[in-house]
């Protein structure tokens, strides 16, 4: 297990070192200066120059100039924004968070409700019940996410005047950033409105949540689906039904454990796709998170906010799959038998 | 005078007529492939049959609602925008951009990545996990992320469109088509052949890829329909087609500004892209189920 692990740290790093030769040959072709493109400072003095130069060792060759810009990256150096002139690491901590917010209510919205979802529709011998439930997961997979945003917030934000559409807090509420994340910021808020600020935010948070969930909804629900009904086929299982054992105990002791171990590996390969619909429900609900600001920055050809946020973004990707493949490895013994056999 | 039939001779179906067999058995499946179908010659002759141009503009008709709405007329069945544009004709017009750019995504994606899957898992030890990881970090970027990174450095457009998407998905093939060789690799007919005396390349023709074509045509369903919702998402965020075309996500976000007084600009284009992607799953689920008794 050493080993695997040692292995999987590699690939993250191996990984990691490509995703920053990407970046730093394109920073080189931006259409800007090259100085511009790695600090966003724009028309530096001639000390501010010289200070670039030394840190980024621009007179030197390609792979000293890489390993400089390596080393400034990961100490956390990149660069000033162009349009705010704020440093764009404290504007990034700033919207990851309220990015995390956002996914991991969207994520545990898909899973509270998918799986359950997904067993029944396993379990069920109806032919109407299966064919409802795989016809919504099937239109909730092919769905335009920004169309059922919009949808969302002209029928429950205007329409019917239920829930806000936009922002992530009443500006009524001036929240002290303890933590980074607005719900348990407002937890710790001691103030008689804080009851109110959580509420407030609870109701700003659902449509944003639930337009998201939708996608890894259908697929958990879907993966969890085909995995009840071909471990239900298992000979243990008919073992158990014939020891006399409750259909309850059958599905939560001894199917379920099993049918996790898909749901997670596609959990794992969905996370690219999760990002992308992460950024178009940001901007449609003006959440203050890493893809509305990333979007603006496109918008406004701020490019290290680009550069940063990609960085970012990328780096959680990698990180995130790779944990849930070794996450995956370790609940699941029969992966592990490719470990040690040699091919 | 016709042969006299003595024996009874049972017809055994191939085993690609018992796919197509399984695949029409499904009416909703089949449904998905004629709609699939459609969409193709309307992707192909879409601007010969739209009554009006994509760019015509009806200064009389601006904002009319549907055909079926008491305000809106036959002339515009679908409306027409905030400029007095025919939505049905624009989303003719557009078929081609979203649907046709989604295909010729796939098939370059697709060929790259049966090369350069197919050479790396045939390969084994470090040049093969090389191969294979190598890719990782470009499959870890988010196709969104890609088209911003190439729009930084080109400026938008369509034709940036077609590389974002396209560098976004080849990972996906390469990955999938790789795991599927790896595994064949390890099956005890490949053995068996290698015995016989079979080379690399025979073994790779005649041998894998006829099992791996299953996990191909799966791969390509699902890579048209995450390409058709990309670049209709980066239509919708102006970072793909730009304003005046009639690309279908481009159409959203043009009638954004509307969106309280005539809905319809928003909802048809996105009903367009719904219909699309759910023909184009509902055909890639038929296959699926068409294909997984040869599988198991």
């Amino acid at each position: 297990m050493a080993r695997y692990l040692a292995r999987r740290l590699n690939l993250f790093f191996a990984t990691s070192l490509v995703l920053f030769v990407v970046m730093f040959s394109v920073t080189a072709k931006f259409p800007v200066d090259h100085t511009v493109a790695l600090t966003g400072i724009h028309a530096p003095t001639a000390e501010e120059q010289a200070s670039i130069n030394e840190a980024y060792r621009l007179d030197k060759g390609q792979v000293s100039q890489f390993i400089a810009y390596l080393e400034q990256r990961l100490s956390g150096n990149l660069g000033i924004s162009v349009t705010s002139q704020n440093p764009v690491f404290n504007e990034l901590t700033a919207v990851l968070s309220a990015s995390f917010e956002l996914a991991f209510v969207a994520g545990a919205i898909a899973l509270l409700l998918g799986i359950p979802l997904g067993v029944l529709a396993s379990l069920s011998k109806h032919k109407i019940t299966q064919h409802t439930i795989m016809a919504i997961t099937l239109t909730g997979y092919s769905i335009p996410v920004f169309w059922l945003g919009l949808s969302l917030s002209l029928w429950f934000g205007v329409r019917l005047g239920w829930l806000p559409i936009s922002g992530q807090i009443n500006l009524l509420y001036e929240i002290k950033p303890v933590t980074g994340f607005l719900l348990i910021d407002i937890l710790l808020w001691d103030s008689r409105y804080a009851w109110s600020a959580f509420v407030d935010a609870l109701q700003h948070i659902v449509l944003p949540a639930v337009t998201l969930a939708v996608l890894p909804f259908t697929v958990v629900v879907r993966i969890t689906r085909s995995a009840m009904m071909s471990i239900m086929e298992k000979t243990y299982i008919k073992a158990a039904e014939a020891r006399g054992l409750r259909t309850y105990t059958i599905v939560m002791r001894h199917a379920l454990p099993n049918a996790f171990i898909p749901v997670l590996k596609n959990l794992g390969l969905m996370l690219g796709a999760f990002a992308s619909y992460a950024i178009v429900v940001e901007v449609i609900f003006s959440w203050p998170g890493v893809g509305a600001w990333l979007v603006s920055g496109i918008y406004q050809r701020d490019y290290t906010v680009i550069q940063g946020g990609i960085l970012a973004v990328a780096l959680i990707i990698i990180f995130l799959s790779i944990l849930i493949e070794v996450l995956h490895t370790a609940i699941n013994p029969l992966s592990r038998k490719e470990l040690y056999a040699a091919h | 005078m016709p042969p006299i039939k003595i024996y009874q001779v049972g017809h055994i179906p191939s085993p690609l007529r018992r796919i197509w067999n399984a695949f029409t058995d499904n009416p909703f499946a089949f449904a998905g492939f004629w709609a699939i179908c459609c969409l193709i010659l309307l992707a192909l002759f879409g601007p010969l049959i739209a009554p009006f141009s994509a760019a015509h503009q009806d200064p009389q008709a601006l904002l009319l609602p549907p055909s079926w709405d008491p305000a809106g007329t036959v002339e515009h069945f679908l409306g027409t925008d905030d400029l007095g544009r025919d939505i049905f004709s624009r989303l003719l017009h557009g078929a081609h951009l979203t649907f046709g750019m989604a295909l010729a995504i796939v098939a370059t994606a697709l060929v790259i990545g049966f090369v350069i899957g197919s050479i790396s898992g045939m390969m084994t030890g470090l040049k093969s996990s090389i191969l294979s990881h190598l890719l990782d970090a470009l499959l870890s970027i988010p196709s969104l992320l890609m088209a911003i990174l190439v729009v930084a450095v080109t400026g938008p457009g369509l034709s940036n469109v077609f590389w974002a998407v396209g560098i976004a998905l080849t990972p996906q093939f390469v990955r999938a088509i790789h795991q599927a060789v790896h595994e064949e690799l390890q099956k005890e007919y490949v053995t068996a052949a290698r015995l016989d005396g079979a080379n690399p390349l025979q073994i790779f023709w005649y041998v894998i890829l006829p099992n791996i074509l299953d996990t191909m045509i799966i791969q390509t369903t699902l890579g048209i329909s995450a390409a058709i919702l990309d670049i209709a998402a980066l239509g919708f965020l102006n970072l793909g087609a730009q304003a005046p075309s009639p690309e279908w996500g481009a159409m959203v976000a043009q009638g954004l500004d509307n969106l309280l007084t005539a809905p319809w600009t928003v909802t048809i284009p996105g009903v367009a892209i719904l219909c699309c992607v759910l023909a184009i799953n509902l055909v890639g689920d038929g296959l699926r189920s068409a294909l997984s008794p040869i599988r198991h």
